[in-house]
């Protein structure tokens, strides 16, 4: 038993406390964090513009050409591996490029804004159409109408689904280790090399991973709970 | 004032409208009744332009807004429309709800826009209730307050579809009351309504509408007291 415990302790000081690895972790998780909220920021505008393009109707009711083309980019999006929309940024699109993380965050965000655009189209086509009909009576512009009245209203029904929508984008970030950027999935990975021991590193990356989440997640349940609560309408 | 001239309106395979013609004084009040169906929403809806029609002509003012170089918006806004949900915009409070297409178009500055609006809420007796959210009020005061959010725009017209349907029972009076204040005050109304007394009481002319047509129309006593075409008479029949 004591024995166990010995070689525990030594796999965990190898792990984190030697070379103060910890620290590695922590800039790991920079980076992880760094990626996963720029792009969550631009997968939010480009969602929204996206989904607004997908619900765009001439005045007698018909598609328009914006449609098809968000139609085709969700399409393009939704179609192909994450992994592989990456590789394609990282040494084909900007491959005079030398900002990785530049790189990681439009490759993400571009990615995120094809399901962003779902979630915002349908709540958005939640929002009863008497706003929208009453607005334009009055004679608001569709845009205003949107603005003012339709949109607020669908950023209740979107919270759900863009919280969790955030969380697979924060952990979908794990593949930049594919382009050599130093995350906290590779950090792990780079140091379980260097202690040949793949339990510890690997572990503690995971529970990294889990602490952040959950801490989103409480944090976007009460943001979910004070926008109900300042609803009484 | 409005001129219709044969609008047809169809959806999908659905022919709504078969030919609508009619001409819209100026002050007088219009009251359309007819068996659910048969395109009294869509008609009115027409006329501001929440449907487009598939064929005719709509003058408003002598401008064809028909036309598609017209502006609807700008024609809109000389027309307000009240609908049998209410409509208010839930996120935005009674005095935003009223403020903000005046203010928005910039008809008028905040201060006008709001000062108008008290004087109108106290007009429906609602002045107590400008900081409330829509959820806070019965449909009644719902009501009341869209009717008056229309009017914050001065309107040369007023729509009404169905006003009253959704209301409570007891509710209905106060809303018909506020419509019975407006037409008084000389207000150019086309009203959709179930409400026969109103018809009688407050209407210049009332339409029978059915199988997408003005099958009758006439002044209050003579449509109720001597209805001409048969769908009238089993109609009056029913609701009276
Ligand atoms: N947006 C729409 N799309 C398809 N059909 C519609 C639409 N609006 C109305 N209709 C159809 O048009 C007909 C007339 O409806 P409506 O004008 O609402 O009648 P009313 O108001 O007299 O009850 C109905 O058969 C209805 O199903
Ligand atoms: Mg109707």
């Amino acid at each position: 038993m004591t024995e166990w415990f010995a070689k525990v302790e030594k796999l965990f000081t190898a792990a984190f406390i030697t070379k103060d690895r910890w620290k590695l972790y922590f800039e790991g998780l920079g980076v992880t964090l760094e990626i996963a909220f720029f792009a969550a920021i631009l997968g939010m505008i480009i969602g929204t513009v996206i989904a607004l393009m997908k619900l765009s109707t001439t005045r007698n009711g018909k598609k328009t050409v914006l449609t098809v083309i968000a139609n085709i980019y969700i399409d393009i999006i939704r179609g192909t591996p994450s992994v592989l929309q990456l590789l394609i940024m990282w040494f084909v699109i900007m491959k005079n490029s030398k900002n990785g993380v530049l790189i990681a965050v439009l490759s993400f965000g571009i990615n995120s804004g094809a399901y962003v655009a779902e979630i915002v189209r349908a709540g958005i086509l939640a929002v009863d159409n008497g706003q929208m009909e009453a607005g334009r009576s009055l004679g608001l512009s569709k845009a205003q109408t949107m603005c003012y009245i339709v949109l607020p209203q669908a950023v209740k029904n979107v919270l759900p689904p863009i919280g969790n929508e955030f969380i697979v984008l924060l952990k979908e970030t794990a593949i930049v280790g594919y382009v050599s950027l130093t995350d906290l999935t590779r950090t792990a990975n780079q140091i379980s090399s260097r202690t040949y021991d793949a339990f510890m590193p690997l572990i503690g990356a995971a529970v990294i991973y889990f602490v952040v989440i959950k801490i989103l997640t409480i944090l976007l349940a009460q943001l979910e709970r004070g926008l109900r609560k300042g609803d009484n309408r | 004032m409005i001129i219709v001239k044969d609008l047809h309106k169809t959806f999908e395979n659905n022919h709504v409208l078969r030919g609508i013609h009619y001409h819209v004084h100026q002050g007088e009040k219009i009251v359309v009744v007819g068996p659910s169906g048969s395109g009294k929403s869509t008609f009115l809806r027409c006329l501001n332009l929440l449907e487009t029609p598939t064929r005719g002509e709509i003058w408003f003012d002598g401008q064809l807004i028909t036309d598609p170089k017209t502006s609807i918006n700008k024609v809109r806004e000389h027309m307000g429309m009240v609908f049998q949900n209410f409509n208010l915009f839930n996120n935005l409070t009674i005095m935003e709800n009223i403020t903000l297409a005046p203010t928005k178009l910039k008809i008028m500055s905040k201060e006008e826009a709001s000062e108008n609006a008290l004087q109108l809420l106290q007009r429906v007796g609602l002045a107590e209730k400008a900081d409330a959210y829509p959820g806070q009020l019965s449909g009644g005061q719902k009501q009341r307050i869209a009717i008056v959010r229309s009017l914050a725009m001065n309107p040369r017209v007023m729509l009404f579809d169905e006003p009253t349907s959704a209301l409570d029972p007891e509710m209905v009076g106060e809303v018909l009351d506020v419509m019975k204040g407006l037409a008084e005050s000389g207000m150019t109304m086309v009203v959709v309504t179930h409400e026969m007394g109103f018809a009688r009481e407050v209407g210049t002319k009332v339409l029978f509408m059915d199988e997408g047509i003005i099958m009758e129309e006439n002044e209050p006593a003579e449509f109720f007291n001597h209805p001409k075409c048969e769908r009238l008479q089993e109609f009056l029949s029913k609701v009276l």
